[in-house]
């Protein structure tokens, strides 16, 4: 009897999830391991804003599948465990803990983490995260009833969080000069047009500077005051930043897989090695319509490209489309919108 | 084959102590220095730093000094090394460091090696003096062509050999690419004029302004090999790589040359810092991958350049630039573009640069010299526009300056032989002159090689040599809790005040309390921990409290075919052990082993190898 394909999965994100779900539909004998560093099982970090409007909301009405259904589906969790290396000539992964894990195939579905300019680096410690459900519980806990947040960049996830914040009676500004509708890509003209929207939405827009520096204050552990380049100051009871994602793939330095600034995959999500594909927001992928590789976001995005990585390990021949209509809308009640923005239906069939 | 004298301490002069039965006593060995093939092979299997620099400098000596608080002493470790250690501390390519024990998979972060030499250099006291051993004169008259690192380097060995030099420098100041191609930002020239005029102090005659070739006015090859008894030939790599532009033929003028506002890189800097004013418009591209391209990037920044992008034709994760640099230069607002390939330069009505044509790439094989080939994709070209376009694709060597034929190698550059000289008898070559365009340290210890080279020819023997010097360490130097410091990180210049001007050092060195934690990190390779196996009693204390697998038990120990020892016959099974061993190899020399070892049959010794006069 041949030996069961051994599946590792490198993230839980909605990538991650949706892969090892249609791997198991695909491969019933097979063994599916998702490595995470997260401490939960796998959220849906979209629905994160949703902390501000509905605070009795707790970790289990994030997560994209209930406990039993690892289980059921037996699909192996590794939580709280850091992958340091990956060899592919021996297909094993090294732990951080010294432990190498084996594969057959392995699917890098490692998301990405908040990108800090690095001209503002030196202030990383002084701005709060959000992008686990700990981090999202942790901002919720720092900003007082009708608080002020104070946002760096304004990309899409920001001004998810932003609208939801607005709607719950929170005062937020963001501090829009670069990333501002991140990742759409708009013309000065666009960028002022769409951003004098998001005023009348209620949100504080600023486009004309940046942050020059930021300064922890006395009237409480979240609190900051951020100096704009044109000398004025704002207080803010909690500081974010939104400018963008990095994909995560420290792991892969020096491994002999592509990288550019994420992992280099054909439009089959494979990578230069033929054991590993990738998916989400960690991957660059190939566009012949536009002869360059491009990252695609948003939740529908990267949920297809899970499905479609699953799909290919397990002998598929499946192309994302790399068409996309990334177009930023005003809606007919005078809203923002966004293909990023739209999220549903369930992870994993 | 040196004979290992063993005596111990602690007992009385008249016991006869040839058999070694000393238990509960430590062994001690007296200092010797060896050329044993197998103790040169030691060093260079177990103290991969050292090995990594290309000057061979002591790195754990040095760094050791500076937990002593003995910068003076640290200062001249390098020196022994490499002449220019303030200089190197602050622009130096860093090879030890991606080598360093402590980077390793599950140790951590490499030691922070270059900025405890620049430390070193900093802090040595204002009354410190520059120790020198020199020779006797030898009458004998050389001729070096190139006030560069290379050029520097063997001139000072070959001053302190005895011999009376005189370099000959085109500039009207010493340095080469150190004084003309490295920014102030990097590098301030008050560090380097000072390391430079130290270099030469021994009676290095210096001639700038003067230029070797076969114009009028220039001094010729052939004349200089007639009045000196050697000549060497240290003038780099100093022409800038043309950039190939798609349907270019051979003879076709270069359109990088012929435009308004676009520049080859070198010549930019180099011009730059022959006080030449230079002006960028506001959207720059430089194109290339190397330290000169950031350069470029950064200088134009601070003359008001107010986008600048570095164009790649690989990706960054493949450029030869340290990641700290990489980082600043983002710090400074430098966008670093990859994956593309400049194959046309679109211009305006007037024949200025407007933009430039790209083409997308994707990564081919990997090259001899470690890199990633850049394959063009058909069809995917792609316009962007910008107002000023530097050029840093690389630099190569030229020999139209010879008045003397030499034979070349296969890459066009001057062949040489193992001593370092060319196919004509005396005139010798070094540096990036042989190699291409390398690095500093990399010039630097290539012209110190070459220097022992001319002084063999010249002297009919050998009068430096690699040596190493072992001597007895009384007890571990380090606690294991150093090994779980953080790297310290280097404090740098507020971005807002790096602007404006070009000579603002952007690196403000290590405050002296976290340089003592970096140093502390180090791990002392140069430590080597024995097991003396007649004296062990196999109670496996030391397995037992070791960090890592780093002591195993063995059934034998292969011989190499030098005397060295090799592979390790690991055993399992206790019935099978020949001996208990310390694989200095994986050993992170935090001494507990040597502490908890009931027999004192554990001893360390230091081993420190480095070129001695003989």
């Amino acid at each position: 009897m041949a030996k069961p394909e051994h599946y590792v999965i490198i993230g839980n994100g909605v990538a991650g999830g949706e892969a090892a779900y249609h791997l198991r539909q695909r491969d019933q004998a097979s063994r599916i391991t998702m490595v995470t560093v997260g401490r939960l099982l796998s959220i849906n970090r979209y629905e994160l804003p949703k902390l501000f409007t509905e605070p009795n909301l707790d970790w289990r009405d994030f997560l994209l599948n209930p406990p039993e259904y690892y289980a059921d589906q037996e699909i192996s969790v590794r939580r709280n465990t850091w992958v340091t290396n990956v060899e592919p000539t021996k297909r094993q992964l090294v732990l951080r803990h010294r432990e190498t894990l084996s594969y057959d195939k392995l699917l890098i579905a490692s998301g990405g983490g908040r990108h800090i300019p690095e001209i503002l680096t030196q202030y990383r410690d002084l701005m709060m995260k959000f992008g686990t459900y700990e981090e999202a519980r942790s901002v919720c806990n720092a900003l007082p009833k009708g608080g002020h947040m104070v946002m760096l960049g304004g990309d899409m996830i920001g001004l998810d969080l932003a609208r939801a914040l607005v709607k719950g009676g929170f005062r937020v500004t963001v501090i829009g000069k670069d990333f501002l509708f991140w990742p759409h890509q708009l013309d000065p003209d666009e960028k002022e047009s769409f951003a004098q929207v998001l005023r009348d939405m209620g949100v504080g827009v600023i486009t004309d500077y940046g942050a020059a520096s930021i300064a922890a204050d006395d009237r409480g552990p979240a609190v900051r005051r951020i100096v704009l380049a044109s000398g004025e100051t704002l207080d803010a009871d909690v500081l974010l930043s939104f400018c963008g994602l990095m994909p995560s793939l420290a792991f892969l330095a020096g491994a002999g897989v592509d990288l550019e600034r994420g992992v280099l995959v054909d439009p089959h999500l494979q990578s230069t090695d033929k054991n590993i594909w990738a998916a989400g927001d960690v991957c660059q992928i190939w566009s012949p319509e536009e002869k360059q590789y491009r990252f695609y976001y948003g939740w529908g995005n990267v949920k297809r490209m899970g499905q479609i990585a699953a799909f290919n390990m397990t002998g598929g021949d499946e192309s994302i489309s790399t068409f996309q209509d990334e177009r930023l809308v005003v809606t007919g009640s005078g809203e923002i919108d966004s293909p990023y923005w739209h999220y549903g239906g369930d992870s994993g069939g | 084959m040196t004979q290992r004298e063993r005596r111990t301490i602690h007992i009385s002069e008249d016991e006869d102590f040839s058999d070694s039965h000393s238990y509960g006593q430590r062994v001690v060995t007296p200092v010797r220095y060896s050329t044993d093939p197998r103790d040169i092979g030691w060093v260079k299997e177990n103290i991969p730093c050292q090995v990594a620099c290309p000057a061979l400098t002591n790195i754990p000596a040095y760094i050791r000094m500076i937990t002593e608080q003995r910068f003076g002493r640290s200062y001249e470790l390098n020196r022994m090394a490499n002449v220019l250690p303030g200089t190197l501390g602050r622009i130096c390519s860093r090879p030890c460091e991606s080598k360093c024990r402590h980077g390793w998979p599950g140790n951590g972060e490499p030691v922070a090696i270059c900025h405890l030499k620049r430390l070193a250099a900093d802090y040595k006291s204002s009354g410190h003096r520059i120790n020198e051993s020199l020779f006797a004169p030898t009458g004998k008259r050389i001729a070096v062509i190139g006030a560069g690192p290379a050029g520097v380097a063997a001139a000072h060995d070959l001053s302190t050999l005895g011999h009376s030099v005189t370099l000959y420098e085109r500039e009207e100041r010493p340095g080469g690419m150190l004084g003309y191609g490295i920014p102030e930002f990097r590098l301030p020239r008050d560090v380097l004029d000072v390391e430079l005029q130290n270099a030469m102090r021994l009676g290095v005659q210096l001639k700038t302004g003067v230029e070797v070739g076969v114009g009028k006015g220039k001094l010729r090859l052939s004349e200089l090999r007639r009045q000196y008894d050697a000549v060497l030939l240290a003038t780099g790599s100093m022409e800038a790589t043309p950039l190939p532009l798609r349907g270019l033929k051979n003879d076709a003028p270069d359109p990088a040359r012929k435009l308004g506002d676009v520049e080859y890189g070198l010549d930019f800097l180099v011009d730059l810092h022959r006080g030449v004013p230079k002006k960028v418009g506001k959207r720059v591209f430089v194109v290339g991958a190397g330290f000169t391209a950031l350069d470029c990037a950064r200088v134009a920044r601070r003359l008001g350049a107010e986008q600048v992008t570095i164009h790649l034709r690989t990706t960054e994760e493949y450029i030869p630039v340290e990641k700290d640099e990489i980082f600043e230069a983002k710090r400074e607002g430098i966008v670093i573009r990859g994956l593309r390939t400049p194959v046309a330069l679109l211009t305006d009505a007037k024949g200025k640069i407007r933009g430039v044509q790209f083409a997308q790439n994707r990564l081919g094989g990997w090259r001899e010299n470690g890199r990633r080939a850049a394959i063009p994709i058909d069809g995917s070209e792609f316009e962007e526009e910008c107002d000023t376009l530097l050029v840093a694709i690389g630099q190569r060597t030229v020999n139209d300056y010879l008045d003397v034929k030499l034979e070349l190698d296969r890459w066009g550059s001057v062949a040489i032989g193992e001593g370092g000289m060319t196919s004509r008898d005396g005139i010798f070559a070094a540096g990036d002159y042989v190699h291409g365009p390398t690095t500093v340290i990399e010039a630097i210890g290539h012209g110190r090689r070459i220097a022992i080279g001319m002084d063999t020819w010249l002297m009919g023997r050998e009068r430096r040599k690699l040596v190493v010097k072992i001597e007895p360490v009384e007890k571990p130097l380090r606690e294991r809790s150093f090994d779980f410091i953080p790297r310290q990180h280097m404090p740098t210049e507020e971005t807002a005040s790096r602007f404006g001007n070009l000579t603002s050092e952007v690196e403000k060195g290590f405050a002296l309390d976290g340089a003592y934690e970096e140093a502390k990190r180090c791990y002392l390779c140069y430590h080597k921990y024995t097991i003396d196996v007649d004296n062990c009693i196999f109670c496996r204390a030391c397995i037992e409290v070791a960090p890592r697998d780093c002591i195993k038990l063995v059934d034998g120990v292969e011989i190499k075919d030098d005397g060295s020892y090799g592979e390790l016959h690991q055993v399992m099974r206790w019935d099978q052990v020949g001996a208990i061993w310390i694989d200095n190899n994986q050993c992170i020399r935090c001494g507990a082993c040597y502490m908890v070892c009931p027999t004192k049959c554990i001893s360390i010794t230091r081993n420190e190898m480095f070129y001695q006069d003989v």
